[in-house]
């Protein structure tokens, strides 16, 4: 797995290329949390590259998007596969999150005020 | 902040991970910061071992002996830290005595499942081909128990106001004609939420969603050819696991958060959730069954053994849980706790919960521990307990369950009760007027209340209501047990031929009969239950126990929703008209008598002639007012309701009591008029012209509203 991070439109943009599951979602965490911070009031996580989230995994988005709503920001998702988008939804993951298909159409909707 | 009591202190012999003694409790996988920590109780043992699988492999990657000082009492324990837990299987080897007298069957060579695993792998997709070669074929796993709850809780629905659904979670959708995304699955009983709320019912009671393995005494049908299965899953292989087989997400071992989010959802548009809870025996079977894991983890303490060693079988399943021993005892309520507390479950129904009264050596207890145990329980304070209060050992207790107020029953002999009457059997009006009102003759004596009695005329284990009108017998020829199997007392009419048939007449009377029973089971004091597609006319084309049938057989078939529109829409109107009138929800049992001035006792008896029922023996018609006044005990106001039920073959007139004079009859219900006319929307009854005599047609219920004239 890999994590690449760039700012654009004044959100930051984090690209999870690879699997998210137990054997990196330690090192995700470790990059991930230290970016929410309440300069940080928009992200966008870029699931395109990402095949794969288990259960460790989608503790770890939801956690992301809960602690930056704390400080008043918000992360959305983009780029999902299907099949994330729907085992997100059957187990529960998804209410928590606006879901958009592209990085673009996410940073649009950002911009207006999710 | 830092524990200094979590370091490791020893290494495992291969050197690969770090460990120190556990904590005893809780019992089974715990994550602990860094680790795992492992408990298991063995009275017998005399030593343990912890086996590590990744994922679906069949060889352990370590075995990890508890040193003997990590054993506290007769519990082993020890924290295994830099696990990666979630591609992680483990198993214990238990090594004993065994002595088939002294009632151990310890083997060290089997790989035993954990009795507290949160989830269990090995049958992630349901009716996948398991790999018999694999010697560990239920495996413990790790699970989460952090949920996204929302501000969740258990809805605590008083439980008079409540409509059982009783449903199979695959059953339930997993016909081709379900028209959803995930078919037969808690993520496709989530899809139907509207359906469930259109419909009106407030409480799914779900059957066993246990892990329990659909391969057991699986077999190829001789009559059919088709596979059997143990499809119903009344065959526990653990108790805090749900099956993996009923989630969507199971493949991804995902089924956790699959049944919670189901549960969440659920409680999100008022609808609370029961589950069915098989404690009376394990999916070990005999002394011929597997090892999955009680057996060789302690045999002794897991189960009722007669002097000789054997299994006594009074589930009918080939061994019976150990209930009052008290290790086995405090496992269920852990259990039951568990499934209260991280799932928020509002209430169980217990199967055959007779066993659960049971001494060890088999003999019934006046006062059973457990059963008191989980009566007075805080965590269950307010979930609801309800008992199927018979076993296959013939103690049948319905009526005298051991209950200290808490315990609800499966009336059995309202389902009798109520059929033989439907059937128009001469000699039930008296009992019929014991039914109707909640069964005091069997709950009134401990003040238990109306709602001690779960009212039902179908549930899973017998015909449907569609083929308790159109069979006689069973046709169970498809179970391949040359129609054996399956109870023979149906009290059930075919109204004229037997099965599927082309004659209007006999279809007509069949719809009114569901009607009629419909309209009976939802004005009875008590608490309904439905079996989910009675409201569609589902048929099993006359099996009476489809328990090994996981096809169309048992599979709710959903175009009978199209094709039977009528009886759904009786049933929709008859659950608003139950939920629109207190009056026909007491919680208490009716005093017969005229407590608050209205003139009118809380329930009045007529017949043909009004205030004068006909008892005697070959009467057939009956009706009862409910005085509004009187509705919940007096605690709130109603309209009055008037029921009439002729299920004579002939049509009989019936004189209607007299209202005060600003007062009126409407009609609600008449099953003898052909749809629309045979019920309405509650609350836009139709005043009826003859306030003092309604014609009721042969086999046939009225309901009429008494309320203000304006």
């Amino acid at each position: 797995m890999e994590i690449k991070t760039s700012t654009k439109s004044g959100s930051t943009i984090i690209e999870i290329i690879g699997s998210l599951d137990g054997n990196t979602v330690n090192e995700a965490q470790e990059k991930i949390m230290p970016m929410i911070t309440s300069n940080n009031v928009s992200m966008v996580l870029d699931m395109k590259g990402c095949g794969y989230v288990s259960s460790a995994g989608l503790r770890l988005l939801l956690m992301a998007a809960k602690q930056l709503s704390v400080q008043n920001g918000v992360l959305v998702l983009a780029g999902l596969s299907d099949e994330i988008k729907d085992v997100m939804e059957m187990t529960g993951f998804n209410n928590f999150f606006k879901t958009f298909n592209s990085v673009d159409s996410a940073l649009d909707a950002l911009r207006k005020g999710v | 902040m830092f524990r200094v009591d979590l370091h490791p202190t020893h290494v495992c012999d291969c050197g690969k991970f770090r460990l120190r003694m556990g904590q005893p409790l809780p019992f089974g996988a715990t994550i602990v910061p860094g680790g795992v920590n492992f408990s298991v109780y063995s009275h017998a043992a005399i030593s343990c071992k912890l086996a590590l699988f990744n994922k679906h492999e069949k060889k352990p990657f370590c075995v990890i002996p508890f040193k003997d000082e990590f054993r506290i009492g007769n519990v082993f324990t020890m924290i295994v830290f830099d696990l990666d837990f979630e591609n992680l299987e483990y198993g214990f080897h238990m090594d004993g005595p065994f002595d088939e007298k002294e009632g151990h069957r310890f083997d060290k060579t089997k790989i035993l499942m954990d009795p507290y695993s949160k989830s269990i792998g090995g049958r992630d997709v349901w009716g996948e081909t398991p790999d018999w070669d694999d010697l560990y074929q239920h495996r413990s796993r790790i699970v989460f128990d952090d949920f996204d709850w929302e501000n969740d809780h258990p809805l605590e629905t008083p439980v008079e106001d409540l409509i059982f659904y009783e449903m199979h979670v695959r059953g339930f959708s997993k016909h081709s004609s379900s028209g959803i995304k995930h078919p037969g699955t808690f993520a496709g009983i989530k899809e139907k939420i509207d359906y469930l709320k259109e419909l009106g019912v407030n409480c799914v009671e779900l059957m066993p969603i246990h892990e329990f393995d659909e391969f057991e005494n699986s077999r190829v049908s001789p009559a059919t050819g088709k596979m059997l299965m143990n499809y119903w899953g009344y065959s526990n292989v653990g108790f805090f696991a749900p099956k993996a087989g009923l989630a969507a997400t199971g493949k991804f071992g995902m089924q956790v958060d699959e049944c919670k989010t189901l549960i969440r959802e659920l409680h999100k548009n008022g609808i609370e959730v029961i589950l069915d809870v098989v404690f009376n025996h394990t999916a070990e079977g005999n002394e011929k069954g597997p090892y999955i894991s009680y057996r060789g983890i302690d045999n002794k303490t897991y189960y009722l053994l007669t002097p000789e060693g054997y299994y006594f079988n009074f589930s009918g399943c080939g061994n019976t849980l150990n209930c009052n021993n008290p290790i086995v005892r405090s496992m269920i309520l852990d259990c039951l706790r568990y499934w209260a507390s991280d799932y928020h479950v509002d209430g169980f129904r217990f199967d055959l919960a007779t066993i659960l009264g049971r001494d060890q050596n088999g003999a019934p207890m006046s006062s059973p521990p457990l059963l008191e145990t989980l009566a007075f329980d805080p965590i269950l304070g307010k979930c609801k307990l309800i008992a199927e209060a018979w076993d296959a050992g013939g103690l049948y207790q319905v009526g005298s369950f051991p209950s200290w107020g808490r315990w609800a029953e499966w009336n059995g002999k309202y389902r009798d009760d109520l059929r033989k009457f439907l059937k128009g059997e001469p000699g039930m009006v008296g009992a019929m007027s014991q039914r109707l009102q909640g069964s005091p003759d069997l709950y009134r004596w401990e003040d238990r209340g109306a709602c001690a009695s779960v009212n039902f005329i179908t549930a899973h284990d017998g015909f449907t209501l569609y083929d308790m009108v159109s069979y006689n017998q069973k046709h169970n020829e498809a179970n391949g047990e040359n129609n054996g199997d399956g109870s023979n007392d149906n009290y059930s009419w075919n109204c004229g031929v037997e099965g599927e048939t082309d004659d209007p007449e006999i279809n007509r009377l069949r719809l009114k009969q569901m009607k009629n029973a419909a309209a009976m089971l939802l004005v009875s004091q008590g608490t309904p239950m439905i079996l989910a597609g009675d409201e569609m006319a589902n048929t099993q084309w006359g099996n009476n126990n489809a328990y090994c049938q996981d096809n169309e057989i048992s599979w709710i078939d959903w175009s009978h929703l199209e094709k039977n529109k009528e009886i759904f829409n009786f049933f929709c109107k008859m659950i608003a008209y139950r939920k629109a009138h207190p009056v026909l929800r007491s919680r208490t049992h009716f005093l017969n008598k005229d407590y608050k001035g209205s003139g009118f006792a809380d329930i009045t008896w007529h017949g043909v002639e009004a205030w004068n029922a006909d008892w005697s023996p070959q009467s057939r018609t009956l009706a009862f007012m409910l005085c509004g006044m009187h509705a919940k005990g007096g605690t709130c106001d109603d309209n009055s309701v008037y029921v009439a039920m002729n299920m004579h073959w002939d049509a009989h007139s019936f004189k209607i009591p007299k209202l005060p004079d600003y007062m009126s009859w409407f009609l609600f219900v008449n099953t003898d008029a052909k749809s629309p006319n045979d019920i309405c929307a509650p609350g836009k009854e139709k005043k009826i012209k003859n306030q003092s005599e309604f014609l009721l047609g042969p086999r046939s219920v009225v309901i009429l509203t008494g309320k203000d004239n304006k």
